[in-house]
């Protein structure tokens, strides 16, 4: 069976090299050892979507029963999404779970999960907390997603707001990135965020 | 040849001429004839009646399989198709067929099978897409749906599948292809006999529990399987490992509470058990004489050794109030003012109403398993008795039917509560309980007497179990809807 899996990623691996969506810069998958059991992709932010201008990468892992059970796949960069947990990187996503076929590939998992991107399902998600701000405060959520992306990702998209909050906790003494979560948990409210971190 | 046609009308198969008068004329003739040779239907007599069969795993399969036969000649498709198809359906042959007359591509496309190669006419090399080696196109094999791949890669599929414990729902390797693999072309790719065994195992459990008139029998290590054509919240009872349970919702049996309802109220139970704790005390303290009392029985009226006041254990009232017209043990007094109170007066209010009904719903569960020690006690006397010629063991045996008698009351009694407990206020839940009231005074007058067997007379205790019986089967007829 394993050696199906690595068969399969050699060939998967040069499908995606040679896939036009390599051409255009939007997906990427380099391997990490010679067994071909660990990979780390790369997905670009969609345009007209807060992900814009990120790159995010990816860390996907190959099961010995692979193609007959999907490979396991989780965000190294860190996103606000409502199907991905903001602090583990753990994805909600079927074709990941039981709507796999085996005649799927690393291609289609990586473009299923650049469309994820576009178009979230918040009804279903994997984090609650990115997910509420998703349903009932969308403009605060874009804000959120964005300065991430350009924190994390390397997007292009400065919020000095946000910059300011997060320096006036870290003058606190609060860490950086603690401080960031708090702040975007509760829609960018100092007090709010101060509160639960000093609670 | 005149009464033939009259059964023929009845059955509701005939096309004939019939008004309505004349059918319900007939109707009536067959009413009559029954009465006369004294045909007692039990579903007249008894509210609780079931009628349930327990099957064994050979049974349940011949009754499956009359039905896949049944399909799969009359829509003309094999059997392991015809089996997809009723899995899908609960079973249910009319609806699939009548399904299958209005849009017969769709479900072909569903469910049969092409186990023939490819390509049969000339031998070709092909690349099957998921292990990415070439083949001879002989070794490859599709469903309904053309998509096709290498014969191995289907064996490692269902392995993989079954493995994880998926049976009928293994479907197509291709993407976005929903098409469920049939019974046939799964064991055709296995190899190996102990995942053939498996699999089909497993196929098993699937169809029972989609079949809407099946259940597994809910007894441990029981492999029975109930079947009953009437889908109700009745008593379901296993022949072979004497388990009863609700056969619409699987639970211990319930009546009168509603499945709906006994499910809130156990959860409810299971939330608030801290709650409910305290009074799960075994000792209680005489109200007259301050004694400390154990309770060891399952009877609630109860004697102080010490200074012989009678009691009930439930309200600690006077027993001597209790199985009057006055006889208010049960009852929960709301506070008719709750409404005006603050919030926090509120919430007391509505804990001390639930933990009314919880603890009476716990005492008699109690209640019922002291009950069975007794009965265990009742054994050892009786032997005593009969080993010192009082009488013969056959003399005694109504005793034992008592003790089963009161256990069967005592049990509807249990489920009385959560009914009581979601009921609204008004006429109804007055009457009901009222009803309750009088069940429970005679059930424990019941309990009173066979634990004291041998002071009272036979007559008067089957008078007694004629009474508490009487009052239970009022109550479900008034209430019990199914
Ligand atoms: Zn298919
Ligand atoms: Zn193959
Ligand atoms: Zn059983
Ligand atoms: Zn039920």
């Amino acid at each position: 069976m394993a050696n199906i899996a690595a068969q399969r990623i050699k060939r998967e691996f040069k499908e995606v090299i040679k896939s036009e969506e390599v051409a255009k810069c939007a997906i990427r998958v380099e391997l990490l050892n010679d067994t071909f059991t660990e990979l780390k992709g790369e997905i670009a932010g969609p345009p007209d979507t807060p992900y814009e201008g990120g790159t995010f990468v990816l860390e996907i892992k190959v099961p010995e029963t692979y193609p007959f059970n999907p490979p396991k796949v989780r965000f190294v960069t860190k996103i606000w999404h409502p199907n991905i947990s903001s602090v583990t990187g753990a994805i909600c996503l079927d074709i990941l779970k039981d709507q796999w076929a085996a005649a799927m590939t690393l291609r289609t998992v990586l473009l299923s999960l650049q469309a994820l991107l576009s178009a979230a399902e918040p009804d279903d998600p994997q984090d609650a907390v990115v997910a509420k701000q998703y349903k009932e405060n969308n403009e605060m959520f874009q804000i959120t997603a964005r300065h991430w992306t350009n924190v994390y990702a390397g997007g292009p998209n400065i919020n000095k707001d946000c910059d300011d909050k997060i320096r006036r906790l870290a003058d606190m003494g609060i860490e950086e990135h603690q401080a960031r979560v708090a702040l975007s948990s509760y829609d960018w409210e100092l007090e709010r965020a101060t509160e639960q971190l000093f609670s | 040849m005149d009464g033939q046609a009259k059964q023929g009308s009845q059955g509701g198969e005939s096309d004939m001429e019939c008004s309505d008068t004349e059918c319900f004329d007939d109707y009536d003739y067959y009413n009559n004839d029954d009465n006369e040779i004294e045909q007692i239907d039990p579903k007249k007599t008894d509210i609780e009646y079931f009628s349930c069969e327990s099957l064994n795993e050979e049974q349940v399969e011949r009754l499956l399989n009359e039905t896949v036969e049944l399909l799969s000649n009359n829509l003309q498709i094999t059997p392991s198709s015809a089996k997809v198809l009723l899995h899908s359906h609960e079973w249910d042959v009319p609806a699939i067929v009548r399904n299958y007359k209005e849009n017969v591509s769709n479900i072909r496309i569903r469910t049969n099978s092409a186990i023939v190669p490819q390509s049969q006419i000339c031998f070709r090399y092909i690349t099957c897409s998921v292990c990415v080696t070439t083949q001879n196109s002989d070794k490859f094999f599709s469903l309904s749906c053309s998509h096709s791949f290498c014969k191995d890669c289907w064996m490692t599929h269902f392995e993989v599948q079954i493995n994880q414990g998926i049976s009928t729902g293994i479907s197509c390797m291709a993407r976005d292809c929903g098409v469920l693999a049939p019974e046939d072309f799964v064991l055709k790719h296995l190899a190996r006999t102990n995942l053939r065994e498996k699999y089909q195992q497993f196929t098993f459990q699937d169809y029972v529990k989609s079949h809407p008139c099946l259940r597994f029998c809910p007894g441990p290590n029981c492999s029975i399987v109930i079947y009953s054509k009437e889908i109700k919240a009745k008593k379901a009872f296993c022949s072979y490992c004497k388990t009863s349970f609700c056969f619409k919702c699987g639970i211990d049996y319930h009546a009168p509470t509603e499945c709906i309802i006994i499910k809130k109220w156990l959860t409810k139970c299971a939330d608030d058990s801290e709650t409910a704790n305290y009074i799960s005390a075994h000792t209680k303290d005489c109200p007259k004489c301050n004694i400390c009392i154990e309770k060891n029985g399952g009877c609630n009226h109860m004697q102080c050794y010490s200074c012989k006041h009678d009691f009930c254990w439930m309200c600690m009232g006077d027993w001597k109030t209790h199985g009057s017209e006055y006889y208010e043990c049960s009852r929960y007094r709301e506070n008719p003012n709750v409404a005006y109170e603050s919030a926090h007066a509120q919430a007391r209010e509505a804990l001390k109403k639930y933990l009314h009904y919880y603890e009476r719903w716990e005492n008699h569960s109690k209640s019922l398993k002291l009950e069975e020690q007794t009965l265990t006690k009742l054994k050892t006397r009786i032997n005593q008795k009969v080993m010192s010629g009082l009488g013969t063991w056959i003399d005694w045996q109504y005793l034992f039917t008592a003790a089963e008698l009161l256990a069967k009351c005592r049990y509807t009694l249990q489920y009385t509560y959560p009914y009581a407990y979601y009921m609204d206020p008004g006429p109804r839940k007055e009457l009901f309980e009222y009803q309750q009231a009088q069940l429970e005074a005679e059930i424990e007058n019941l309990s009173w007497k066979v634990e004291r067997a041998e002071t009272t007379d036979r007559g008067d205790l089957e008078n007694q179990m004629d009474i508490a019986e009487k009052r239970r089967t009022t109550l479900l007829k008034d209430f019990l809807d199914v």
